[in-house]
């Protein structure tokens, strides 16, 4: 491989690249975008969770001011079905029947001159349903339950055996709510035929996969079909799957011959773009008297929608994350009358790492044992399903680093017994093993005469910092200065991406661009293989480094040349090649791939006349591998943290358990942290490079969520003596 | 620095978008000072503030995250104080002086603020950071921002869903540092 010399493009704290268009407003996210003669849609929705549309009477809407189109399932064309995707099935394509089966589900579409109007005539359609019983709970018994959805139920060794042996069994039933992605920018599609092709601005995170499904829905060559998604106002998962108000922008703007833009309304966007579903979950630890745990059972049920599909291994979590011989997992979902879920930052992490870490912090109670010491006794050094060490593993570090800088040594561990004024103290902590996740991904990289060079991929940057860390690895890989790379994504006409999820991307794309860019060297240096003039002449690859814009021989920087230079003296303008990554096999490498790894150190305040919790400091230890960029990677532990602060402390989905109606579809009502929630935090990042691909990154989007909520939990028992078992962590649990 | 692409136009300030609402729409005239420039606009008189400056005048730097003044991405200023511009209606703010992101320095300069917000990586997703910022330069302004813990009130109008709050406080006692 060529030699990389100057590694200073990568690592710490680089202002992100798309900073100046952000702070100035000029980032222009899907619905800032418009074209002459664009006209406006707003969407229609069932206000029953289940049933058939008897009748639909849009009379009123059809004459309303400025209405162009309605459309409802009677004047909806037949759609294919959306693709197999590597997240399941599409959900099912809108419009095709009469079957009402959830709350809130878009039954018609109207399209407008204006917004206002869009949404006064959408007002008038009347409605006449034949109305069913909604199934709402996951106790219901008449709902249908999936057994092991997902094939990764587990079972090893011999639980009763390892509870017989056990000295102490902690556990119990712990329970999650729905919760809302709500990333702030309002999922937008702003959709424009010519002819048979189609531009499309979408808030998406896979422009690839929007491409696709438009594809094949509407039966049009994806050729003919452009996604751009340059900036995305988040997803945290939202944005991960092309949603049935995606294709009726779609459709609209087909029907009516003009560009359309639908802009989801807030309350839209807890009923049309996923949610992390609610849990229920039985756990049980059984360990000896010294703390080595003899046994493990979790098992999850989760809700999910009539006919769509979510993975969501809830109980996953305790398979993998510590040495126990005796470990069964299982996972069932119910389907029902609901919104459909779908990955939410963090999805089955978040809620099965609360119930394990809760008994786990339950059981270093119960043994009077120091939670830390607790985890670092049962540490796995190999992957228990897979038995093969990790491609790397600093956790033991996540932990020691983590409660060095936290003060962990200060607690006193008896509940109730630390104070500061009114304030009762409470110190709680939390581990998290986040699974590995990768797939296929592409980049094309080109150098220019001038020095400077481009390089792309239809990624997405959903405030991520791909765009920034893609910068400063095209830098170090190709030897230039970050000013002289221009990297470009959110274009599907750019080389294929897989989505900005599963912490996978970066891992993804940053092969991609590493390959790219060693393919490019080599072309460099295929172009002066025979050249008497160039000092590369018969360079290999392995043979070469690149600093300063030139290539030049390992060892002896006079013995080279810039890629201008070569560029220049061969009539060339540019220089491109692509490179492609593909996911490290586990049983090739003898290692078991490993995702980030953290340790989380949470110290709470609880007023105990009032039933106030406030988080007063986090501390986040995390080996994510190599780190591009400390300052973008920084943030993304701090913003995982914050959503962890939500999911412990706020956030819930309320669903009307009469009608189906989530009834706090609102920002005044639905909370999440805000500014005053939230404090100064530490994140230090420990480890060094994983050895499962070159690049040697592991992804750092959700491991700073996960594990938030256990350790405020625990937190919150160290200040009062209370387990809280069931989320969010509200007054009312603690008066 | 990425670029903006693509074949499409923006909404362009003549208001491309809107078509002449028919004759059964109340219209209302209205005339806006935004950003020193005075615009005559004739406008359906359901329009917000927001979807005015959005929608006919181009300026897409404010954003809609709620439409129901709950989260502060709208936030402009209106003589100088804050509003979240999507609880407003155009009609309202007949002959007031607007500033929005777009004119909150030259173009082609950074405001103080605008500049700690980068430096501190004040932002993720940057959907929240023109409202972030409006109401972190009204709060100086105001002389709100005298404590950490006034900060951290006063900003929690302004809702960031990827997490930024800390480096959002940290921006902000630089830029006063900065005077």
């Amino acid at each position: 491989m060529t030699t990389l010399e100057a590694a200073r493009a990568v690592g710490p704290g680089l202002d992100r690249v798309d900073a100046p268009m952000k702070v100035t407003g000029k980032a222009h996210y899907p619905n800032d975008f418009g074209y002459p003669g664009l006209v406006h849609a707003a969407l229609v929705h069932s206000t029953v969770a289940a049933g058939r549309i008897r009748g639909i009477d849009t009379s009123a809407a059809e004459t309303a001011p400025g209405v162009q189109a309605v459309i409802t399932h009677l004047t909806a064309p037949r759609l294919e079905p959306g693709p197999m995707t590597l997240l399941g099935a599409s959900p099912p394509t809108p419009f095709q029947d009469d079957r009402i089966l959830h709350h809130g589900q878009h039954i018609a579409i109207v399209v407008a001159s204006s917004p206002e109007q869009a949404r006064h005539a959408a007002s008038l359609v009347r409605v006449d349903y034949e109305r069913s019983e909604p199934l709402l709970d996951v106790h219901d018994p008449r709902a249908t339950v999936v057994e092991n959805p997902w094939g990764l139920d587990s079972d090893r060794g011999d639980v009763d055996a390892g509870f017989a042996a056990a000295d102490v069994v902690v556990g119990g039933t712990f329970t999650t709510p729905d919760n809302t992605n709500n990333p702030l920018g309002l999922m937008s599609t702003v959709a424009s035929w010519n002819g048979d092709s189609l531009t499309v601005h979408d808030s998406t995170q896979w422009p690839h996969n929007v491409r696709a499904t438009l594809a094949a829905v509407f039966k049009v060559p994806e050729s003919g079909i452009r996604v751009l998604a340059p900036y995305v106002g988040g997803g945290f998962g939202a944005g991960l799957r092309v949603w049935p108000h995606v294709i009726l922008t779609v459709l609209a703007a087909r029907q009516v011959g003009k560009p359309v833009k639908l802009v989801l309304t807030r309350p839209e966007m807890f009923t049309s773009v996923g949610h992390r579903p609610d849990s229920v979950q039985q756990i049980r630890i059984g360990a000896t008297r010294a703390g080595d745990l003899t046994a493990i059972t979790h098992e999850g049920l989760s809700s999910v929608a009539m006919e769509d599909d979510d993975y969501e291994p809830v109980s996953l979590c305790s398979a993998v994350s510590y040495a126990c011989p005796n470990v069964r997992t299982q996972d069932r979902q119910v389907r029902l009358n609901i919104p459909c879920p779908g990955s939410m930052r963090g999805p089955a992490e978040g809620q099965g790492n609360f119930a394990l870490e809760s008994a786990l912090d339950e059981l270093a109670h119960e043994l009077g044992m120091d939670p830390v010491e607790l985890r670092l006794r049962n540490y796995c050094e190999e992957h228990p399903l897979l038995g093969l060490p990790w491609s790397s593993k600093a956790l033991r570090d996540c932990y020691l680093q983590g409660a060095e800088r936290f003060g962990w040594s200060r607690r006193d561990p008896r509940p109730g017994s630390m104070r500061d004024g009114r304030w009762l103290v409470g110190y709680g902590m939390a581990g998290v093993s986040y699974p590995h996740y990768q797939v296929p991904c592409q980049a094309r990289a080109s150098l220019h005469r001038d020095g400077s060079a481009d390089v792309r991929s239809a990624a997405t940057d959903i405030g991520t910092g791909t765009y920034t860390i893609m910068t400063q690895l095209s830098a170090e890989q190709l030897g230039l200065d970050v000013s002289r790379v221009h990297f470009d994504l959110g274009d599907s006409d750019m080389p294929y991406a897989p989505q900005a999820g599963g912490s996978g991307l970066t891992s993804a794309l940053g092969n991609a661009v590493g390959a790219a860019c060693r393919n490019l060297i080599r072309e460099f240096l295929d172009v002066v293989k025979d050249d008497a003039d160039s000092p590369l002449r018969g360079a290999a690859p392995d043979e070469v480094s690149v600093s300063g814009g030139r290539i030049h021989r390992t060892g002896a920087p006079d013995q080279g040349e810039s890629y201008t230079d070569i560029l220049t003296r061969h009539g060339l303008e540019e220089l491109s090649a692509d490179g492609r990554s593909t996911p490290p096999q586990p049983d090739g490498g003898g290692m078991a791939t490993a995702g980030a790894f953290g340790a989380k150190f949470v110290e709470v305040r609880v007023d105990p006349d009032l039933g106030l919790l406030r988080v007063a400091r986090v501390v986040s230890a995390i080996d994510g591998g190599r780190i591009l960029n400390e300052k973008t990677a920084t943030s993304q532990i701090v913003g995982g943290t914050v959503g962890g602060i939500g999911q412990a402390m706020f956030e819930e989905t309320a669903t009307d358990p009469g009608t189906g109606r989530i009834a706090n579809a609102t920002f005044g009502d639905y909370l999440v942290a805000v500014n005053a929630d939230v404090p100064d935090m530490e994140v230090i990042f420990v480890g060094g490079p994983d050895r499962a691909t070159p690049i040697g990154t592991k992804g750092v989007g959700e491991v700073g969520l996960v594990g938030v909520a256990a350790a405020v939990a625990n937190a919150v028992h160290h200040a009062t003596g209370r387990r809280i078992r069931s989320l969010p962590i509200t007054i009312d649990q603690l008066l | 620095m990425p670029r903006n692409r693509g074949a499409m136009t923006q909404v362009d300030a003549a208001g491309a978008t809107s078509t002449g609402a028919a004759p059964e729409v109340p219209q209302v005239e209205v005339t806006l000072t935004v950003n020193d420039t005075e615009h005559h606009l004739r406008l359906d008189s359901r329009v917000t503030l927001l979807d005015a400056l959005r929608d006919h005048l181009g300026l897409t730097g404010a954003k809609k995250g709620c439409d129901q003044g709950a989260c502060g991405a709208c936030t402009v200023m209106a003589d100088g104080k804050r509003v979240v511009a999507c609880l407003a209606l155009a009609a309202q703010y007949e002959g007031r002086r607007i500033t929005t992101i777009e004119g909150l320095a030259p173009n082609g300069e950074l405001h103080p603020m605008q500049a700690a917000f980068a430096r501190h990586d004040a932002f993720q997703c940057g959907y929240c950071t023109p409202g972030q910022i409006m109401s972190a330069v009204s709060l100086v302004a105001e002389g709100r921002a005298g404590s950490e813990e006034d900060i951290r009130e006063f900003m929690s109008g302004n809702l960031c869903r990827c997490g930024a709050y800390p480096n959002i406080r940290a921006a902000i006692r630089d830029a006063l540092a900065e005077g």
